[in-house]
Protein backbone atom coordinates (compact mmCIF):
# COMPACT_ATOMS: atom_id res chain seq x y z
CA UNK A 1 0.00 0.00 0.00
CA UNK A 2 1.31 3.58 -1.16
CA UNK A 3 2.57 5.86 1.60
CA UNK A 4 0.07 8.47 1.19
CA UNK A 5 -3.02 6.08 1.01
CA UNK A 6 -1.89 4.62 4.52
CA UNK A 7 -1.46 8.45 5.91
CA UNK A 8 -5.22 9.20 4.39
CA UNK A 9 -6.68 5.92 5.63
CA UNK A 10 -5.37 6.79 9.30
CA UNK A 11 -6.83 10.73 9.46
CA UNK A 12 -10.66 8.91 8.05
CA UNK A 13 -9.93 6.76 11.03
CA UNK A 14 -9.34 9.53 13.02
CA UNK A 15 -11.90 12.01 11.96
CA UNK A 16 -14.07 9.33 12.21
CA UNK A 17 -13.88 9.34 16.21
CA UNK A 18 -14.65 12.84 15.94
CA UNK A 19 -17.51 12.83 13.58
CA UNK A 20 -19.23 10.37 15.45
CA UNK A 21 -18.84 12.28 18.82
CA UNK A 22 -21.47 10.90 21.23
CA UNK A 23 -21.34 6.93 19.97
CA UNK A 24 -17.18 8.07 20.66
CA UNK A 25 -17.79 9.92 23.88
CA UNK A 26 -20.33 6.59 25.23
CA UNK A 27 -17.40 4.15 24.34
CA UNK A 28 -14.86 5.91 25.74
CA UNK A 29 -16.98 6.85 29.18
CA UNK A 30 -18.14 3.66 29.47
CA UNK A 31 -14.55 1.94 28.29
CA UNK A 32 -12.75 4.51 30.94
CA UNK A 33 -15.42 3.21 34.16
CA UNK A 34 -14.33 -0.43 32.74
CA UNK A 35 -10.55 -0.34 32.81
CA UNK A 36 -10.62 2.04 36.13
CA UNK A 37 -12.60 -0.89 37.56
CA UNK A 38 -9.78 -3.80 36.15
CA UNK A 39 -7.17 -1.09 37.32
CA UNK A 40 -8.18 -1.14 41.23
CA UNK A 41 -9.02 -4.15 40.84
CA UNK A 42 -6.10 -4.97 39.66
CA UNK A 43 -4.15 -2.62 42.67
CA UNK A 44 -6.20 -4.00 45.10
CA UNK A 45 -5.30 -7.55 44.49
CA UNK A 46 -1.37 -6.68 43.97
CA UNK A 47 -1.11 -4.65 46.98
CA UNK A 48 -3.47 -7.23 49.59
CA UNK A 49 -0.64 -9.69 47.77
CA UNK A 50 2.06 -7.65 48.89
CA UNK A 51 0.55 -7.17 52.93
CA UNK A 52 0.02 -10.79 52.91
CA UNK A 53 3.97 -11.52 51.57
CA UNK A 54 4.84 -9.07 54.28
CA UNK A 55 2.44 -10.88 56.83
CA UNK A 56 4.22 -14.42 56.04
CA UNK A 57 7.65 -12.76 55.87
CA UNK A 58 6.88 -12.32 59.93
CA UNK A 59 6.18 -15.96 59.85
CA UNK A 60 8.62 -17.60 62.62
CA UNK A 61 8.85 -21.29 63.48
CA UNK A 62 10.98 -22.05 66.62
CA UNK A 63 13.05 -25.48 66.56
CA UNK A 64 13.79 -26.68 69.86
CA UNK A 65 16.84 -29.22 70.17
CA UNK A 66 16.98 -31.56 72.23
CA UNK A 67 18.75 -31.31 75.22
CA UNK A 68 22.12 -32.70 75.56
CA UNK A 69 22.83 -32.12 71.88
CA UNK A 70 26.42 -31.52 71.22
CA UNK A 71 28.23 -29.28 68.61
CA UNK A 72 28.13 -31.49 66.31
CA UNK A 73 24.87 -32.82 66.46
CA UNK A 74 23.90 -28.90 66.26
CA UNK A 75 25.95 -29.09 63.20
CA UNK A 76 24.39 -31.28 61.55
CA UNK A 77 20.73 -29.97 62.43
CA UNK A 78 21.64 -26.85 61.17
CA UNK A 79 22.56 -28.51 58.10
CA UNK A 80 19.63 -30.70 57.74
CA UNK A 81 17.58 -27.37 58.03
CA UNK A 82 19.06 -25.77 55.37
CA UNK A 83 18.60 -28.54 53.26
CA UNK A 84 14.62 -28.20 53.82
CA UNK A 85 14.01 -26.25 50.56
CA UNK A 86 10.95 -24.09 51.51
CA UNK A 87 13.25 -22.76 54.29
CA UNK A 88 15.15 -19.83 53.44
CA UNK A 89 16.16 -18.79 56.67
CA UNK A 90 17.82 -20.65 60.05
CA UNK A 91 18.96 -18.78 62.70
CA UNK A 92 20.45 -20.65 65.79
CA UNK A 93 19.29 -19.13 69.63
CA UNK A 94 21.43 -20.66 71.92
CA UNK A 95 20.16 -21.60 75.47
CA UNK A 96 22.56 -18.98 76.66
CA UNK A 97 20.85 -16.03 74.58
CA UNK A 98 17.28 -16.81 75.59
CA UNK A 99 18.28 -16.87 78.98
CA UNK A 100 19.97 -13.16 77.82
CA UNK A 101 16.34 -12.43 76.03
CA UNK A 102 14.24 -13.40 79.08
CA UNK A 103 16.82 -11.07 81.60
CA UNK A 104 16.87 -8.32 79.68
CA UNK A 105 13.13 -8.54 79.29
CA UNK A 106 12.41 -8.36 82.89
CA UNK A 107 14.70 -5.35 83.71
CA UNK A 108 15.73 -4.86 86.67
CA UNK A 109 14.36 -8.08 88.15
CA UNK A 110 16.34 -9.53 85.78
CA UNK A 111 19.36 -10.57 88.17
CA UNK A 112 16.52 -12.78 89.27
CA UNK A 113 17.25 -15.49 86.56
CA UNK A 114 21.93 -15.28 87.67
CA UNK A 115 20.61 -18.35 89.89
CA UNK A 116 19.92 -20.51 86.13
CA UNK A 117 23.40 -19.33 84.68
CA UNK A 118 25.50 -22.44 85.48
CA UNK A 119 22.22 -24.77 84.64
CA UNK A 120 19.75 -23.24 82.41
CA UNK A 121 16.55 -24.28 81.98
CA UNK A 122 16.30 -23.38 78.32
CA UNK A 123 17.06 -25.87 75.22
CA UNK A 124 18.97 -24.54 72.24
CA UNK A 125 16.55 -23.44 69.64
CA UNK A 126 16.41 -22.23 65.39
CA UNK A 127 14.65 -19.66 64.44
CA UNK A 128 12.96 -20.60 61.12
CA UNK A 129 11.73 -18.99 57.86
CA UNK A 130 9.53 -20.60 55.43
CA UNK A 131 8.63 -19.30 52.14
CA UNK A 132 5.47 -20.61 51.33
CA UNK A 133 3.12 -20.62 54.09
CA UNK A 134 0.85 -23.02 52.37
CA UNK A 135 3.53 -25.56 52.34
CA UNK A 136 3.44 -25.31 55.98
CA UNK A 137 2.12 -28.07 57.36
CA UNK A 138 4.35 -30.36 55.27
CA UNK A 139 7.75 -28.41 56.41
CA UNK A 140 6.49 -28.93 60.00
CA UNK A 141 6.37 -32.56 59.71
CA UNK A 142 9.86 -32.86 57.80
CA UNK A 143 11.44 -30.80 60.74
CA UNK A 144 10.06 -32.86 63.47
CA UNK A 145 11.27 -36.03 61.74
CA UNK A 146 15.29 -34.43 62.02
CA UNK A 147 17.01 -35.58 64.40
CA UNK A 148 17.39 -33.91 67.25
CA UNK A 149 14.56 -32.23 67.23
CA UNK A 150 12.34 -31.90 70.69
CA UNK A 151 9.32 -30.22 69.13
CA UNK A 152 8.39 -27.55 66.52
CA UNK A 153 6.64 -24.43 67.07
CA UNK A 154 4.44 -22.79 64.49
CA UNK A 155 2.08 -20.13 63.86
CA UNK A 156 -0.18 -22.99 61.82
CA UNK A 157 -3.44 -21.28 62.39
CA UNK A 158 -2.17 -17.76 61.32
CA UNK A 159 -0.79 -19.64 58.02
CA UNK A 160 -3.98 -21.34 56.94
CA UNK A 161 -5.99 -17.85 57.14
CA UNK A 162 -3.41 -16.01 55.48
CA UNK A 163 -3.27 -18.62 52.86
CA UNK A 164 -7.01 -18.60 52.30
CA UNK A 165 -6.94 -15.04 52.21
CA UNK A 166 -4.47 -14.89 49.60
CA UNK A 167 -6.27 -17.37 47.10
CA UNK A 168 -9.61 -15.72 47.76
CA UNK A 169 -7.84 -12.36 46.61
CA UNK A 170 -6.26 -13.95 43.85
CA UNK A 171 -9.71 -15.69 42.37
CA UNK A 172 -11.55 -12.22 43.39
CA UNK A 173 -9.44 -10.09 41.68
CA UNK A 174 -9.01 -12.68 38.33
CA UNK A 175 -12.56 -12.77 38.81
CA UNK A 176 -13.31 -8.98 38.31
CA UNK A 177 -10.49 -8.50 35.82
CA UNK A 178 -11.84 -10.93 33.71
CA UNK A 179 -15.39 -10.20 33.34
CA UNK A 180 -15.11 -6.09 33.25
CA UNK A 181 -12.62 -7.22 30.19
CA UNK A 182 -15.23 -9.00 28.46
CA UNK A 183 -17.63 -6.15 29.19
CA UNK A 184 -15.19 -3.59 27.93
CA UNK A 185 -14.37 -5.98 24.69
CA UNK A 186 -18.61 -5.78 24.38
CA UNK A 187 -19.19 -1.95 24.44
CA UNK A 188 -16.37 -1.33 21.97
CA UNK A 189 -17.61 -4.20 19.20
CA UNK A 190 -20.87 -2.61 19.66
CA UNK A 191 -19.54 0.89 19.28
CA UNK A 192 -17.56 -0.23 16.18
CA UNK A 193 -20.75 -2.53 14.81
CA UNK A 194 -22.87 1.52 14.78
CA UNK A 195 -20.02 2.81 13.39
CA UNK A 196 -20.03 0.25 10.40
CA UNK A 197 -24.02 -0.32 10.40
CA UNK A 198 -23.90 4.36 10.02
CA UNK A 199 -21.55 3.83 7.17
CA UNK A 200 -22.44 0.73 5.58
CA UNK A 201 -23.32 3.32 2.27
CA UNK A 202 -19.53 4.14 2.59
CA UNK A 203 -18.82 0.85 2.33
CA UNK A 204 -20.65 -0.31 -0.31
CA UNK A 205 -19.39 2.06 -2.51
CA UNK A 206 -15.98 1.40 -1.46
CA UNK A 207 -16.66 -1.79 -2.99
CA UNK A 208 -18.45 -0.67 -6.59
CA UNK A 209 -15.03 1.42 -6.73
CA UNK A 210 -12.71 -1.47 -6.12
CA UNK A 211 -11.48 -1.07 -2.67
CA UNK A 212 -9.79 -4.13 -1.82
CA UNK A 213 -10.85 -5.99 1.71
CA UNK A 214 -7.94 -4.79 3.67
CA UNK A 215 -8.93 -0.57 2.63
CA UNK A 216 -11.89 -0.75 3.91
CA UNK A 217 -11.25 -2.47 6.81
CA UNK A 218 -8.36 -0.11 7.91
CA UNK A 219 -10.25 3.13 9.17
CA UNK A 220 -12.55 1.14 11.41
CA UNK A 221 -9.43 -0.73 13.29
CA UNK A 222 -7.82 2.68 13.58
CA UNK A 223 -11.56 3.88 14.87
CA UNK A 224 -11.14 1.62 17.44
CA UNK A 225 -7.89 1.25 18.04
CA UNK A 226 -7.98 5.65 18.92
CA UNK A 227 -11.00 4.55 20.81
CA UNK A 228 -9.23 1.99 22.93
CA UNK A 229 -6.26 4.35 23.39
CA UNK A 230 -8.07 7.63 24.25
CA UNK A 231 -9.97 5.84 27.25
CA UNK A 232 -6.37 3.82 28.20
CA UNK A 233 -4.60 7.56 28.79
CA UNK A 234 -7.97 8.60 30.68
CA UNK A 235 -8.34 5.69 32.32
CA UNK A 236 -4.87 5.11 33.31
CA UNK A 237 -4.17 8.84 35.00
CA UNK A 238 -7.43 8.99 36.33
CA UNK A 239 -6.79 5.27 38.63
CA UNK A 240 -3.10 7.07 39.36
CA UNK A 241 -4.28 10.31 40.84
CA UNK A 242 -6.93 8.06 42.83
CA UNK A 243 -3.75 6.16 43.89
CA UNK A 244 -2.18 8.29 45.06
CA UNK A 245 -5.19 10.19 46.67
CA UNK A 246 -5.77 6.77 48.82
CA UNK A 247 -2.50 6.51 49.58
CA UNK A 248 -1.84 10.67 51.09
CA UNK A 249 -4.83 9.72 53.12
CA UNK A 250 -3.55 6.23 54.25
CA UNK A 251 -0.47 8.46 55.41
CA UNK A 252 -3.04 11.11 57.15
CA UNK A 253 -5.15 8.36 58.77
CA UNK A 254 -4.45 7.98 62.33
CA UNK A 255 -4.94 4.10 62.22
CA UNK A 256 -1.92 1.63 63.25
CA UNK A 257 -3.26 -0.71 60.69
CA UNK A 258 -2.76 1.64 58.05
CA UNK A 259 0.71 2.60 59.29
CA UNK A 260 1.63 -1.11 59.55
CA UNK A 261 0.69 -1.49 55.51
CA UNK A 262 1.58 1.53 54.45
CA UNK A 263 5.59 0.23 53.53
CA UNK A 264 4.02 -2.80 51.71
CA UNK A 265 1.95 -0.75 49.30
CA UNK A 266 3.22 -0.86 45.54
CA UNK A 267 4.59 2.68 44.40
CA UNK A 268 2.32 3.52 41.13
CA UNK A 269 5.19 4.00 39.37
CA UNK A 270 6.58 0.81 39.87
CA UNK A 271 3.54 -0.95 38.01
CA UNK A 272 2.40 2.31 35.41
CA UNK A 273 4.09 0.82 32.93
CA UNK A 274 2.98 -2.48 32.92
CA UNK A 275 -0.90 -0.96 33.36
CA UNK A 276 -0.54 1.45 30.75
CA UNK A 277 0.72 -1.65 28.62
CA UNK A 278 -2.24 -3.05 29.53
CA UNK A 279 -4.68 -1.06 28.61
CA UNK A 280 -3.49 0.36 25.67
CA UNK A 281 -2.71 -3.74 24.41
CA UNK A 282 -6.30 -3.86 25.23
CA UNK A 283 -7.85 -1.33 23.78
CA UNK A 284 -6.13 -2.15 20.66
CA UNK A 285 -6.62 -5.99 20.68
CA UNK A 286 -10.53 -4.82 21.11
CA UNK A 287 -10.33 -2.32 18.35
CA UNK A 288 -8.87 -4.92 16.02
CA UNK A 289 -10.90 -7.45 16.84
CA UNK A 290 -13.90 -6.06 17.11
CA UNK A 291 -13.59 -3.93 13.47
CA UNK A 292 -12.49 -7.68 11.77
CA UNK A 293 -15.78 -8.99 13.17
CA UNK A 294 -18.30 -6.09 12.43
CA UNK A 295 -16.71 -4.75 8.59
CA UNK A 296 -16.97 -8.48 7.70
CA UNK A 297 -21.10 -8.44 7.52
CA UNK A 298 -20.80 -5.30 5.23
CA UNK A 299 -18.19 -7.06 2.64
CA UNK A 300 -20.39 -9.42 1.09
CA UNK A 301 -21.39 -7.47 -1.90
CA UNK B 1 -16.84 -6.61 -24.23
CA UNK B 2 -19.44 -8.43 -22.64
CA UNK B 3 -20.86 -11.57 -22.91
CA UNK B 4 -23.59 -14.02 -21.63
CA UNK B 5 -24.24 -17.16 -22.47
CA UNK B 6 -27.22 -19.31 -21.72
CA UNK B 7 -27.12 -16.91 -18.39
CA UNK B 8 -29.73 -18.58 -15.49
CA UNK B 9 -30.18 -17.26 -11.73
CA UNK B 10 -32.42 -18.85 -9.27
CA UNK B 11 -31.79 -16.98 -5.99
CA UNK B 12 -31.78 -19.33 -2.99
CA UNK B 13 -35.44 -18.74 -2.07
CA UNK B 14 -36.59 -20.19 -5.43
CA UNK B 15 -37.18 -17.18 -7.40
CA UNK B 16 -36.13 -17.71 -11.33
CA UNK B 17 -34.60 -14.15 -12.14
CA UNK B 18 -32.60 -14.98 -15.18
CA UNK B 19 -34.20 -17.97 -17.44
CA UNK B 20 -31.34 -18.14 -19.80
CA UNK B 21 -30.43 -14.87 -21.38
CA UNK B 22 -27.25 -14.48 -23.97
CA UNK B 23 -26.30 -11.59 -25.49
CA UNK B 24 -23.31 -9.64 -26.91
CA UNK B 25 -22.03 -6.11 -26.15
CA UNK B 26 -18.79 -5.04 -28.36
CA UNK B 27 -16.53 -2.64 -27.21
CA UNK B 28 -17.87 0.55 -27.65
CA UNK B 29 -21.26 0.39 -28.04
CA UNK B 30 -23.91 2.31 -26.01
CA UNK B 31 -26.67 -0.04 -24.92
CA UNK B 32 -30.30 0.36 -23.76
CA UNK B 33 -31.14 -2.52 -21.44
CA UNK B 34 -35.08 -2.10 -20.70
CA UNK B 35 -37.69 -4.04 -19.17
CA UNK B 36 -40.73 -3.88 -16.52
CA UNK B 37 -39.60 -4.27 -12.87
CA UNK B 38 -38.86 -7.86 -12.28
CA UNK B 39 -37.93 -8.61 -15.29
CA UNK B 40 -34.28 -9.53 -13.95
CA UNK B 41 -32.77 -6.06 -15.19
CA UNK B 42 -31.08 -5.69 -11.42
CA UNK B 43 -29.77 -9.56 -11.55
CA UNK B 44 -27.99 -8.35 -14.61
CA UNK B 45 -26.28 -5.53 -13.26
CA UNK B 46 -25.31 -7.59 -10.23
CA UNK B 47 -23.74 -10.59 -12.85
CA UNK B 48 -21.69 -7.31 -14.73
CA UNK B 49 -20.20 -6.01 -11.37
CA UNK B 50 -19.40 -10.00 -10.29
CA UNK B 51 -22.08 -9.10 -6.93
CA UNK B 52 -23.98 -12.75 -7.75
CA UNK B 53 -22.24 -14.95 -9.77
CA UNK B 54 -24.80 -17.09 -12.41
CA UNK B 55 -26.52 -20.98 -11.29
CA UNK B 56 -25.46 -21.88 -14.37
CA UNK B 57 -24.18 -20.46 -17.99
CA UNK B 58 -21.37 -17.70 -17.94
CA UNK B 59 -20.64 -14.24 -18.19
CA UNK B 60 -17.43 -12.43 -19.67
CA UNK B 61 -16.35 -9.07 -19.13
CA UNK B 62 -13.66 -7.65 -20.79
CA UNK B 63 -12.61 -11.16 -21.83
CA UNK B 64 -12.06 -12.15 -18.47
CA UNK B 65 -14.66 -15.18 -16.96
CA UNK B 66 -16.15 -13.65 -13.86
CA UNK B 67 -17.79 -17.42 -13.29
CA UNK B 68 -13.88 -18.13 -12.10
CA UNK B 69 -13.16 -14.95 -10.56
CA UNK B 70 -11.92 -15.40 -6.84
CA UNK B 71 -12.69 -12.92 -4.40
CA UNK B 72 -9.56 -10.87 -3.74
CA UNK B 73 -9.66 -10.24 -7.76
CA UNK B 74 -12.91 -8.76 -7.29
CA UNK B 75 -11.92 -5.31 -6.22
CA UNK B 76 -9.42 -5.39 -8.97
CA UNK B 77 -11.87 -5.77 -11.84
CA UNK B 78 -14.20 -3.25 -10.52
CA UNK B 79 -11.68 -0.95 -11.09
CA UNK B 80 -12.00 -1.14 -14.83
CA UNK B 81 -15.70 -0.56 -14.57
CA UNK B 82 -17.53 2.66 -13.89
CA UNK B 83 -21.17 2.55 -11.47
CA UNK B 84 -23.97 4.74 -11.60
CA UNK B 85 -26.84 4.25 -9.43
CA UNK B 86 -30.40 5.55 -9.42
CA UNK B 87 -30.04 6.61 -5.76
CA UNK B 88 -26.58 8.62 -6.61
CA UNK B 89 -25.08 6.92 -3.51
CA UNK B 90 -22.93 9.91 -2.45
CA UNK B 91 -21.35 9.84 0.61
CA UNK B 92 -22.89 12.75 2.26
CA UNK B 93 -20.56 13.75 4.82
CA UNK B 94 -18.00 14.54 1.92
CA UNK B 95 -17.84 17.21 -0.66
CA UNK B 96 -17.96 17.03 -4.50
CA UNK B 97 -14.72 17.13 -4.83
CA UNK B 98 -13.94 14.04 -2.32
CA UNK B 99 -16.85 11.98 -3.44
CA UNK B 100 -14.73 12.30 -6.87
CA UNK B 101 -11.01 11.79 -5.22
CA UNK B 102 -13.05 8.86 -2.88
CA UNK B 103 -12.93 6.23 -5.95
CA UNK B 104 -9.10 7.58 -6.79
CA UNK B 105 -7.82 6.91 -2.95
CA UNK B 106 -9.58 3.68 -2.31
CA UNK B 107 -7.68 2.81 -5.75
CA UNK B 108 -4.61 3.59 -4.71
CA UNK B 109 -3.59 6.73 -6.63
CA UNK B 110 -1.26 9.06 -6.01
CA UNK B 111 -2.24 12.31 -4.08
CA UNK B 112 -0.73 14.28 -7.62
CA UNK B 113 -2.60 12.52 -9.38
CA UNK B 114 -5.85 13.13 -8.16
CA UNK B 115 -5.36 16.49 -7.75
CA UNK B 116 -4.87 16.55 -11.44
CA UNK B 117 -7.54 14.16 -12.87
CA UNK B 118 -10.21 15.42 -10.19
CA UNK B 119 -10.96 18.62 -11.47
CA UNK B 120 -10.62 17.21 -15.05
CA UNK B 121 -12.95 15.12 -14.58
CA UNK B 122 -15.31 17.73 -12.71
CA UNK B 123 -15.52 20.06 -15.71
CA UNK B 124 -16.57 17.19 -18.36
CA UNK B 125 -19.72 16.81 -16.10
CA UNK B 126 -20.01 20.32 -15.52
CA UNK B 127 -19.28 21.27 -11.71
CA UNK B 128 -15.89 22.65 -11.40
CA UNK B 129 -17.44 25.32 -9.90
CA UNK B 130 -19.38 23.19 -7.24
CA UNK B 131 -16.56 20.88 -6.39
CA UNK B 132 -16.67 22.66 -2.91
CA UNK B 133 -20.19 21.90 -2.25
CA UNK B 134 -22.08 19.09 -0.13
CA UNK B 135 -24.04 16.88 -1.90
CA UNK B 136 -27.24 17.80 -0.49
CA UNK B 137 -26.86 21.43 -1.96
CA UNK B 138 -27.25 20.07 -5.35
CA UNK B 139 -30.17 19.21 -7.31
CA UNK B 140 -30.66 15.82 -8.25
CA UNK B 141 -29.74 16.19 -11.70
CA UNK B 142 -25.99 18.14 -10.44
CA UNK B 143 -25.73 14.74 -7.68
CA UNK B 144 -26.01 12.25 -10.37
CA UNK B 145 -23.23 14.28 -12.32
CA UNK B 146 -21.11 13.75 -9.50
CA UNK B 147 -21.57 10.01 -9.45
CA UNK B 148 -21.23 10.31 -12.71
CA UNK B 149 -17.49 11.83 -12.31
CA UNK B 150 -16.64 9.25 -9.70
CA UNK B 151 -17.62 6.94 -12.34
CA UNK B 152 -15.35 8.35 -15.25
CA UNK B 153 -12.69 9.46 -13.28
CA UNK B 154 -11.11 5.88 -12.98
CA UNK B 155 -10.60 5.89 -16.92
CA UNK B 156 -12.82 2.74 -16.95
CA UNK B 157 -13.69 1.12 -20.17
CA UNK B 158 -16.80 0.15 -19.68
CA UNK B 159 -19.85 2.25 -17.81
CA UNK B 160 -23.09 0.86 -15.93
CA UNK B 161 -25.95 2.86 -15.14
CA UNK B 162 -28.63 1.48 -13.03
CA UNK B 163 -31.55 3.83 -13.87
CA UNK B 164 -29.64 6.82 -13.89
CA UNK B 165 -32.16 9.33 -14.39
CA UNK B 166 -35.28 7.43 -12.19
CA UNK B 167 -34.64 10.03 -9.08
CA UNK B 168 -34.27 13.34 -11.70
CA UNK B 169 -36.78 15.85 -13.89
CA UNK B 170 -36.91 14.37 -17.38
CA UNK B 171 -35.27 17.72 -18.58
CA UNK B 172 -32.40 16.42 -16.38
CA UNK B 173 -32.48 13.58 -17.60
CA UNK B 174 -31.76 14.17 -21.11
CA UNK B 175 -28.38 16.12 -19.42
CA UNK B 176 -27.67 12.97 -18.11
CA UNK B 177 -27.75 10.21 -20.72
CA UNK B 178 -26.43 13.12 -23.18
CA UNK B 179 -23.48 13.30 -20.80
CA UNK B 180 -23.19 9.57 -21.25
CA UNK B 181 -23.47 9.20 -25.09
CA UNK B 182 -20.39 12.10 -25.11
CA UNK B 183 -18.53 9.33 -22.51
CA UNK B 184 -19.23 6.66 -25.44
CA UNK B 185 -18.25 8.80 -28.33
CA UNK B 186 -14.77 8.70 -27.43
CA UNK B 187 -14.71 5.00 -27.38
CA UNK B 188 -16.20 3.75 -23.72
CA UNK B 189 -19.11 1.10 -23.86
CA UNK B 190 -22.05 1.99 -21.88
CA UNK B 191 -24.87 -0.08 -20.65
CA UNK B 192 -27.72 1.68 -19.46
CA UNK B 193 -30.83 0.23 -17.86
CA UNK B 194 -33.89 2.26 -17.92
CA UNK B 195 -37.37 1.79 -18.30
CA UNK B 196 -38.11 5.24 -19.45
CA UNK B 197 -39.18 4.66 -23.32
CA UNK B 198 -38.89 8.42 -23.83
CA UNK B 199 -35.26 8.84 -23.58
CA UNK B 200 -34.68 5.29 -25.44
CA UNK B 201 -36.88 6.67 -28.63
CA UNK B 202 -35.10 10.39 -28.42
CA UNK B 203 -31.51 8.74 -28.43
CA UNK B 204 -31.90 5.84 -30.57
CA UNK B 205 -29.62 3.20 -30.11
CA UNK B 206 -29.58 -0.60 -29.69
CA UNK B 207 -32.10 -1.51 -27.44
CA UNK B 208 -31.94 -5.01 -25.78
CA UNK B 209 -35.54 -5.62 -23.78
CA UNK B 210 -35.80 -8.09 -20.91
CA UNK B 211 -38.74 -10.15 -19.85
CA UNK B 212 -39.13 -12.71 -17.23
CA UNK B 213 -35.64 -13.26 -17.13
CA UNK B 214 -34.98 -13.50 -20.97
CA UNK B 215 -34.40 -11.31 -23.98
CA UNK B 216 -37.21 -10.26 -25.38
CA UNK B 217 -35.87 -8.35 -28.54
CA UNK B 218 -32.64 -6.95 -29.68
CA UNK B 219 -33.16 -4.09 -31.77
CA UNK B 220 -29.69 -2.71 -32.90
CA UNK B 221 -29.06 0.87 -33.17
CA UNK B 222 -30.63 3.29 -35.83
CA UNK B 223 -28.28 5.94 -37.66
CA UNK B 224 -29.77 9.44 -36.84
CA UNK B 225 -26.85 11.29 -38.00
Amino acid sequence: MRGSSFGYLIRVGIRSVFRNRLMSFAAIGVLIACLMLIGMAGLLSLNVNSIIGYLEDQNEIIVFVEDGTDQQGLENLDLDLHSVDNIIEVVLVTKEETLENYKQRLGEDGELLDYFDSDIPFPDAYQVRVDDLARLDDTIATISGLENVLKVNAPTDIASTIVSIRQAVYIGGAGIVIILAVVALIIIANTIKITVFNRRKEINIMKFVGATDTFIRLPFIVEGMMLGLIAATLAFFIVWGGYEYFISWMIGSQSSLFAMFYDQMIPFVDIALWMFGAFAGAGVFIGVGGSMIFVRKYLKV
Amino acid sequence: MINFTDVKKVYPSGTHALNGITMHISKGEFVFIVGASGAGKSTLIKMLLREEVPSSGLVEVNGINLNKMKRRQIPYFRRSLGVVFQDFRLIPTMSVYENVAFALRVTNVSGRDIKRRVPYILNLVGLVHKARAMPEQLSGGEQQRVALARALVNNPSLIIADEPTGNIDPELSFEIVDLLSEINRVGTTVVMVTHEHDLVAQFQRRVITIEAGRVLSDTAAMEVF
